[in-house]
């Protein structure tokens, strides 16, 4: 009759966490860091993410952005875009939210390893790639080359300046920036995440390409990854998709027959082309 | 601190004030954390301070109309409540008629003081920032959109049709007793109130966001209505809709 | 399997002993002409030989709306699961929505086993009865969904004096000897059985003209096909079909508070990929923005995605879908019909 026995805990409940950090990282973003109240490690892998609770408001899909080699606390950097991510936005240090996950499978690290990455990210993208590249960071001797195309709309709505700057000045990072619109002050690139593209010169046998951004961005991407000779399955993408339950359940995720929440969010293009509905 | 809250009421049945009072088990909870600074006399002096305005019925005369705007400048936000107010509601049936008669019927003789101008939603003079549907309201509906933005939240409304209720609800559709009913365009939220209760949905929510109106005429043809009795079914709640288009 | 008999005049006492006696009894009652789920007072309401119901027999093991933790607010929040069950008796399922339930096992105790349901489903006893007299719409036997031999405790076969009772369970099998008077069945009254369920098949009016297996294959070939564009001009997106079926379990979950805004919950209800907002997120986007795309995902659902999945078809043909659509055409085996029509 049934396959498997009643569970004994229940995956609606969320562990309790404590907010014990937040810095405004653009007009409406910023990074919260929270600690576990039992005192586990999240143990979660760069591309996984959370079921951020604030009770009474609900529950949001957050990705971490923290690399998982820094213990003892974790970070997400949101945009305040509705109930969920407004009442955290709101949120003052020492504030109890809840927390259920990781969940999803995450970047494959593991495939990574020893060969040259293209990261590419579009505007919020870089929230869930930067657990990534201070992931790789950490472990430095394990990858190759770290190539980070990074683009914003406005030189304002640059994520993670500070950081950006530090990666700039590391030798073993190439990192170029872009934004669709310039100002006075800007004197970097401007245009579109792709445009950068040409400045960049690759080994194709070697490359992965991890690209994380706006809906509207991954097919140009893609063709910007096969005319440099990147074949599909080492384009790698993360997929966003309306989210409830985060485990499976619900079927708000679903792309074609495949719940995001499950088999992704991270997916290779391989994987994606075969989705009508994804991209 | 306590949120203050106002009411006001413009051309309306009072039915959903009504409504509001006829809770007040409720609403003396609810007071541990509000204020309520102003029920009904919609003041034009600007000494009223409170955050949250609830508006009921809707405009029906020139002199109205200021009175509205002072409101929304005070209020930071300003909720519509009850069909009148969201959707110019049953008193936009006035505006199938020459407006003179309107008020012959309505007044007689005084006709000639009054200044009549179509009925519209108070949404048509200033912005609304939320809405509770209904004719009357219906009032677990009232209290969660109170208690939603006292907790800072945008009130999760609904926007797919009462049928989705009315099935959970567990009734046998209107159309299978060999009537029609407005449900399938209309906003849910009301827990299909109406047809639970024998009756069919005449739509007092006003429409989802994208309703179907072809198919639905098409289906209330096939059901014996014509196209004359369609309109006048839109048009007991949703007059306002049809006439500004 | 084990089979015994109860004759018709036993049957009565048989269900008012189990109402008496051992659980909640739901079973199919008579609603303004048709026919509806719920609690049972007393044996003389009990239909057996119903079309179908308004609603399936999941909404006891997955309920419209059903609280998932509770929560208190403040500075400090505590937070406690709640899973409600008791223990309760389905009798007079059909074996579409047995095959249905047989899904939602499948769905809710695959990789995160969900305590909510499975709570109540290990506590739900379910005596089936044979449909005998299918709904306009429905079309099980193309399906396989006509006669069910998992899923029950016991299933009742109505053979006109009598009913076979199929044993499924030790449970059953114990509610039997304990409330019912039983006698062995003859081999001539499991022959009855068998024609009564024969005469049926001939009474179903909807016939799908491609196996089961085949509708993968069939929808990998149609993504592109006018079908979808075409049917769902009509589409009301107002939910009827998902609402009414015994296959669908999505759900949305939302946040409540008590007035004096110190507690709350957090609950989930019933929601379905038909309804225009399933898939639209914050910001204004919505990956199934138009009716076409979401009117196909249901049509996938049903013939491809879940049996992929599951393992198990994500329709059992029951037709309420079909009678529920007040635009005629939500039937999926109208569609697949169609689409066999066209790959030809
Ligand atoms: C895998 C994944 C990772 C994400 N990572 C981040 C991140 O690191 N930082 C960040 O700022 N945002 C992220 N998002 C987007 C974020 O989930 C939405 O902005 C958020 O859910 C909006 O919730 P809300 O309550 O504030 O908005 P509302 O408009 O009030 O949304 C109500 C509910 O709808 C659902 N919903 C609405 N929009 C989305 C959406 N875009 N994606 C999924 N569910 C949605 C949620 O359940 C939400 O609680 C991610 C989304 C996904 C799917
Ligand atoms: S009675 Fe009206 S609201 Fe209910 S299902 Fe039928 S059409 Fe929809
Ligand atoms: S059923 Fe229709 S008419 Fe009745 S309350 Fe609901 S929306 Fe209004
Ligand atoms: S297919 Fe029919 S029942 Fe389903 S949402 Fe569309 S109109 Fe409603
Ligand atoms: S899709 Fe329709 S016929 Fe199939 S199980 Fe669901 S309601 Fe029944
Ligand atoms: S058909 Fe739609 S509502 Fe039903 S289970 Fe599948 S995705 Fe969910
Ligand atoms: S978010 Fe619920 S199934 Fe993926």
């Amino acid at each position: 009759m049934i396959s498997q026995a009643v569970p004994q805990a229940s995956i609606y409940l969320p562990h309790l966490a404590e907010l014990i950090r937040i810095e405004p990282i653009a007009e409406r973003e910023k990074v919260f860091e929270f600690r576990l109240k039992d005192g586990k490690e999240l143990g979660h892998k760069p591309g996984q993410f959370v079921e951020l609770s604030i009770f009474g408001i609900g529950e949001a899909p957050i990705s971490l952005s923290s690399s998982p080699t820094k213990k003892g606390s974790f970070e997400l950097a949101v945009r305040n875009v509705g109930n969920v991510t407004n009442a955290l936005h709101n949120l003052d240090i020492g504030a109890t939210v809840g927390i259920r996950g990781p969940f999803g499978n995450g970047f494959p690290v593991d495939n990574l390893k020893g060969k040259d990455i293209v990261i590419v990210a579009g505007g919020i993208g870089l929230f869930p790639l930067r657990s990534l590249i201070n992931y790789i960071l950490d472990k430095r001797s394990e990858f190759g080359r770290l190539i980070i195309l990074s683009g914003s709309r406005t030189p304002q709505e640059r994520m993670f300046v500070n950081e950006l700057e530090k990666w700039h000045k590391r030798e073993d990072v190439e990192l170029l920036e872009t934004v669709d619109e310039g100002d006075e002050e800007w004197t970097g690139h401007v245009g579109v995440v792709t445009t950068l593209s040409s400045e960049v010169h690759i080994d194709p046998e070697k490359i992965f390409a991890v690209v994380v951004g706006p809906p509207v961005m991954y097919k140009f991407v893609v063709a910007e990854c096969h005319k440099k000779g990147i074949p599909d399955e080492r384009i790698i993408m993360s997929l966003e998709r309306r989210m409830k339950c985060g485990i499976g359940k619900c079927g708000h995720c679903q792309i074609n027959g495949v719940y995001v929440c499950q088999e992704g969010p991270v997916f290779t293009y391989a994987e994606v082309k075969k989705l009508r509905e994804a991209i | 601190m306590k949120a203050k809250l106002a009411f006001f009421d413009f051309t309306g049945c009072e039915g959903c004030q009504l409504e509001v009072l006829n809770f007040e088990t409720e609403l003396v909870e609810l007071l541990n954390h509000v204020d309520i600074v102003n029920f009904r006399e919609a003041k034009t002096e600007s000494e009223d301070n409170y955050e949250i305005a609830f508006v009921e019925g809707s405009i029906t005369r020139e002199s109205e109309i200021p009175k509205l705007k002072k409101i929304r400048q005070q209020a930071k936000i300003v909720v519509a409540l009850g069909a009148c107010a969201c959707l110019g509601g049953v008193n936009c049936l006035k505006n199938f008629r020459p407006m003179k008669e309107n008020l012959r019927i309505v007044y007689g003789d005084a006709a000639k003081y009054y200044d009549t101008i179509p009925a519209r939603p108070i949404s048509s003079i200033v912005p609304v920032d939320y809405y509770v549907h209904g004719c009357p309201i219906d009032k677990k509906e009232f209290l969660k959109v109170t208690k939603a933005l006292l907790l800072g939240k945008r009130p999760e409304i609904p926007n797919y049709p009462v049928c989705v209720e009315c099935k959970l609800a567990g009734n046998v559709c209107t159309f299978d007793k060999g009537e029609t009913c407005l449900g399938p365009v209309t906003r849910a939220g009301c827990n299909a109130i109406c047809i639970s209760n024998g009756r069919h949905c005449w739509g007092c929510r006003g429409p989802v966001d994208d309703p179907n109106t072809n198919s639905e005429k098409e289906i209330l043809q096939k059901h014996g209505l014509t196209v004359e009795d369609i309109l006048n079914q839109f048009r007991i709640f949703n007059g306002y809709l049809e006439v500004s288009k | 399997m084990e089979n015994k008999i109860i004759e018709k005049q036993n049957m009565a006492p048989f269900v008012d002993n189990l109402i008496n006696a051992e659980a909640e009894v739901i079973g199919p009652k008579r609603k303004d002409g048709k026919y509806a789920f719920d609690k049972l007072i007393e044996t003389g309401e009990l239909c057996l030989d119903y079309d179908t119901t308004l609603l399936p027999p999941k909404m006891y093991l997955f309920p419209p709306k059903e609280t998932l933790i509770k929560f208190e607010l403040g500075k400090e929040p505590e937070v406690e699961p709640v899973v409600e069950a008791k223990p309760l008796i389905l009798f007079g399922v059909h074996p579409y929505d047995i095959k249905a339930i047989e899904l939602l096992d499948v769905a809710f105790s695959t990789t995160n086993p969900d305590i909510n349901y499975l709570s109540k489903r290990e506590k739900a006893v379910i005596i089936g009865v044979d449909c005998l007299n299918p709904n306009p719409n429905a079309f099980c036997p193309s399906l396989g969904t006509a006669t069910a031999e998992t899923g029950f405790d016991l299933m009742l076969t109505d053979i006109g004096d009598s009913y076979v009772v199929a044993i499924g369970s030790s449970k059953g099998e114990q509610l039997l000897t304990k409330y019912a008077e039983t006698r062995e069945a003859s081999q001539v009254e499991l022959a009855q059985r068998n024609s009564e369920r024969q005469k049926a098949l001939a009474r179903y009016k909807v016939t799908l003209n491609i196996s089961p297996e085949e509708l993968p294959q069939l929808l990998d070939k149609s993504w592109d096909s006018p079908w979808w564009k075409e049917k769902s001009e009509k589409c009301l997106s107002c939910g009827s079909c998902i609402v009414v079926c015994p296959t669908c379990f999505c759900f949305d979950v939302q946040d409540d508070v008590t007035l004096n805004l110190k507690e709350g919950e957090r609950y989930r209800q019933w929601d379905g990929c038909m309804l225009v907002d399933f898939a639209a997120v914050a910001g204004g986007g919505n990956f199934r923005g138009d009716k076409e795309s979401r009117f196909r995902h249901r049509m996938y659902r049903k013939g491809k995605y879940i049996w992929e999945r599951y393992g198990k078809l994500g329709c059992v043909g029951c037709g309420r879908c079909a009678s529920a659509c007040l635009a005629e055409i939500a039937s999926p085996a109208e569609t697949f019909n169609r689409l066999k029509e066209e790959s030809k």
